[in-house]
């Protein structure tokens, strides 16, 4: 993904929820994109996906490419098509993302039904293959069941067999363990983790839990405002981070080691996109903040060693402080 | 599924016999206040007080209970269920079997409630559908205003527009053209003719399933609306499934639930305007006969034509019921 800006028309004006984020997956690895809510990481997955309603969401411009093939230049229909063979999609809340009314192993194979032409019995074999890859007891019994019958953790199973029906080369995660309990949580990450690995497949996992990125992401890129603001490996990111707001964002993780003492937090709230300050989008939150800060475009992205970047005038300062 | 079948028939007879109940203590009180409705059968005549008890006797008014205001006149009650059980639904004041009556009238509302629902559907669901798909346009803005617009124009309203306004010159024209046989002549007949009851059914029923029409179209469109936006909706797009195949099979289907419920009270709704339009379009059906007989304190007719309308409704919704539970498998295991 190279640039790409995202806009949407809303009654009060236009907003810029995606502005000039580039980012990549190769096979076998996995990127996390982490910010806040509102930051674009959930709408630069839709557009990718060619799940955007618009109107009111433009893309304004960009690229997104796979294996070479640009997708924003197809038609929505063949786009979506494309993703359908190629990219799987994993959906925060699987209650809400399955529907109620078919079992679940209809719903598991409805793409190979209606795109490949798989027999029902064809696509009840799949089915329950694909349950016995996420680990979903009695998968022969369970098949034939509705969503509504299946626990938090299982739907989420469920979810993520869906998006692998169709032997995709990337599966994008939109915050897979937000609506589970934190043990569920752990098993689902394991479980994405071991196919992933599995399959050799990319992964983008979008996400607001730094603990959750550490333990599986090969790189991070965390978002602010629509724009990537850092872009490194995970294991630097964390012990070095480079720009000011992924330094804040560690700090505020609650730690087991540090007991009684008070939550770190950021002051401030995110900014509205409808008027995003000036210079920096982070400034007015920025413990470093400076003129240079307040003022003019934002700053630019800043090349660091060990193939990171950091959208920070002070980047380089940034990271040998920590 | 079974016991869910089950619960729904034994709750559809309870409702069944309060309907009954009643309307028997209605029809009491109406009788206690007017006087004997066995006067009606004498016309302007004066009957001696024989004659009266004898024609009182023929139809169950004779309990003395029907002379005490206030009385629920239980005797009379339990006798006519009795009555009801047996198959034995009574005479009308001219002697007249009510079942045979029913059986005539029947299938004339029956044909016109043909037309009423096939309006419905193809109307509701069709305008419904394009409403919701394309939203916020000029299409979607053109039927919420044509369903506004029939909401704001009463059935029969319609109806006497379309009977002294439209038929008549139509009708004219076509049997002048084509002899008054002919399917279009037919078709504009100012009034029900017992000779060709479909045909002339057909337009009488299309204005007043366009009606009831109205709200169907909204809710279809709210309906699908919903889904259009919804999660599971997301996540078929992204499987790669066409936009046809997700509109048909996860739009469609699901928005379906809430219809199908809805249809049960817009049934209701129009069992009530069939009443107005058989009456006006001179149809001899359920509603006609019924109009009639509270005109002529026919009470055996009265109870006889509103108790079978209350089963006939109880049956719909029983219906519905268990059509909600097939389309929803949530239902199923409550």
């Amino acid at each position: 993904m190279t640039d790409l800006v995202v806009e949407f028309s809303t009654a009060d004006g236009v907003v810029r929820a995606v502005d000039g984020l580039t980012y990549s997956v190769d096979a076998g690895r996995t990127l996390a994109i982490v910010g806040e809510s509102g930051s674009g990481k959930s709408v630069s997955s839709l557009a990718v996906m060619g799940l955007l309603q618009s109107p009111p969401a433009r893309i304004a411009g960009g690229s997104i490419r796979f294996n070479g093939t640009e997708l924003l230049t197809m038609s929505r229909k063949q786009h979506r098509a494309y993703c359908g063979e190629h990219i799987g999609m994993v959906f925060q809340d699987a209650l809400a993302a399955l529907n109620p009314v078919y079992t679940v192993g209809w719903q598991l194979t409805e793409a190979l039904r209606a795109r490949h032409g798989f027999s029902r019995r064809q696509a009840r074999t799949r089915a329950i293959e694909l349950l016995d890859m996420v680990k979903v007891p009695a998968a022969r019994q369970r098949v034939s069941e509705y969503p509504h019958q299946f626990s938090g953790g299982m739907r989420q199973r469920v979810m993520i067999a869906m998006a692998l029906a169709m032997d995709p080369e990337v599966l994008i995660a939109d915050e897979p363990t937000t609506a589970l309990d934190v043990t569920v949580q752990a098993q689902i990450m394991t479980l994405l983790a071991e196919i992933q690995a599995e399959r050799q497949m990319g992964l983008i996992l979008i996400t607001h839990d730094l603990g959750v990125v550490a333990t599986v992401a090969d790189q991070v890129t965390v978002m602010y405002a629509g724009r990537a603001v850092e872009q490194a490996p995970v294991l630097e990111a964390y012990g070095s981070p480079a720009h000011p707001y992924t330094k804040a964002l560690l700090q505020s993780i609650p730690r087991l080691d540090r007991k009684g003492g008070e939550l770190e937090v950021i002051p401030g709230r995110p900014p509205d996109l409808l008027a995003v300050p000036a210079g920096c989008p982070f400034h007015p939150r920025c413990e470093r903040a400076e003129d240079v800060c307040r003022t003019g475009a934002p700053p630019p992205v800043v090349e660091l060693p060990g193939g990171r970047s950091a959208a920070c005038h002070f980047a380089q300062e940034v990271m040998t402080d920590a | 599924m079974g016991r869910y079948v089950l619960r729904r028939v034994l709750q559809g007879i309870l409702t069944l016999f309060l309907v009954i109940f009643l309307l028997h203590l209605l029809t009491t009180f109406a009788i206690q206040l007017n006087g004997n409705p066995a006067l009606a059968f004498f016309g302007d005549r004066v009957p001696t007080q024989a004659q009266l008890s004898a024609v009182s006797a023929r139809f169950g008014l004779d309990d003395p209970c029907y002379n005490q205001l206030g009385n629920p006149c239980f005797g009379p009650f339990v006798n006519r269920l009795k009555d009801y059980l047996s198959g034995d639904f009574g005479t009308n004041l001219r002697g007249r079997e009510i079942t045979s009556i029913v059986a005539t009238a029947a299938p004339n509302s029956f044909r016109l409630f043909l037309v009423v629902t096939a309006t419905w559907l193809v109307v509701g669901m069709f305008l419904g559908s394009t409403a919701a798909r394309r939203r916020g346009k000029v299409v979607d803005h053109g039927i919420r205003g044509f369903s506004v617009m029939i909401d704001a124009l009463p059935v029969f309203v319609m109806l006497l527009v379309y009977r002294y306004v439209i038929t008549v010159p139509v009708y004219t024209w076509a049997k002048k053209q084509f002899g008054s046989d002919s399917f279009i002549a037919l078709l504009f007949k100012p009034s029900f003719d017992s000779d060709h009851p479909m045909i002339t059914v057909i337009i009488p029923g299309i204005l007043l399933g366009l009606a009831g029409s109205a709200a169907f179209i909204r809710l279809v469109r709210a309906a699908q609306l919903e889904n259009y936006n919804s999660d599971h909706v997301r996540a078929a797009r992204s499987k790669g499934l066409s936009e046809r195949h997700v509109r048909v099979f996860h739009i469609v289907r699901n928005s379906s639930i809430p219809v199908a419920t809805a249809v049960g009270i817009v049934f209701t709704e129009a069992l009530a305007g069939a009443v107005i339009t058989e009456g006006v379009m001179n149809i001899y059906g359920m509603g006609g006969l019924l109009w009639n007989a509270v005109r002529d304190s026919d009470v055996s007719l009265i109870i006889g034509i509103v108790t079978l309308l209350a089963i006939v409704t109880i049956v719909v919704m029983i219906l519905v019921d268990l059509l909600y539970a097939a389309l929803d498998p949530r239902i199923r295991y409550e």
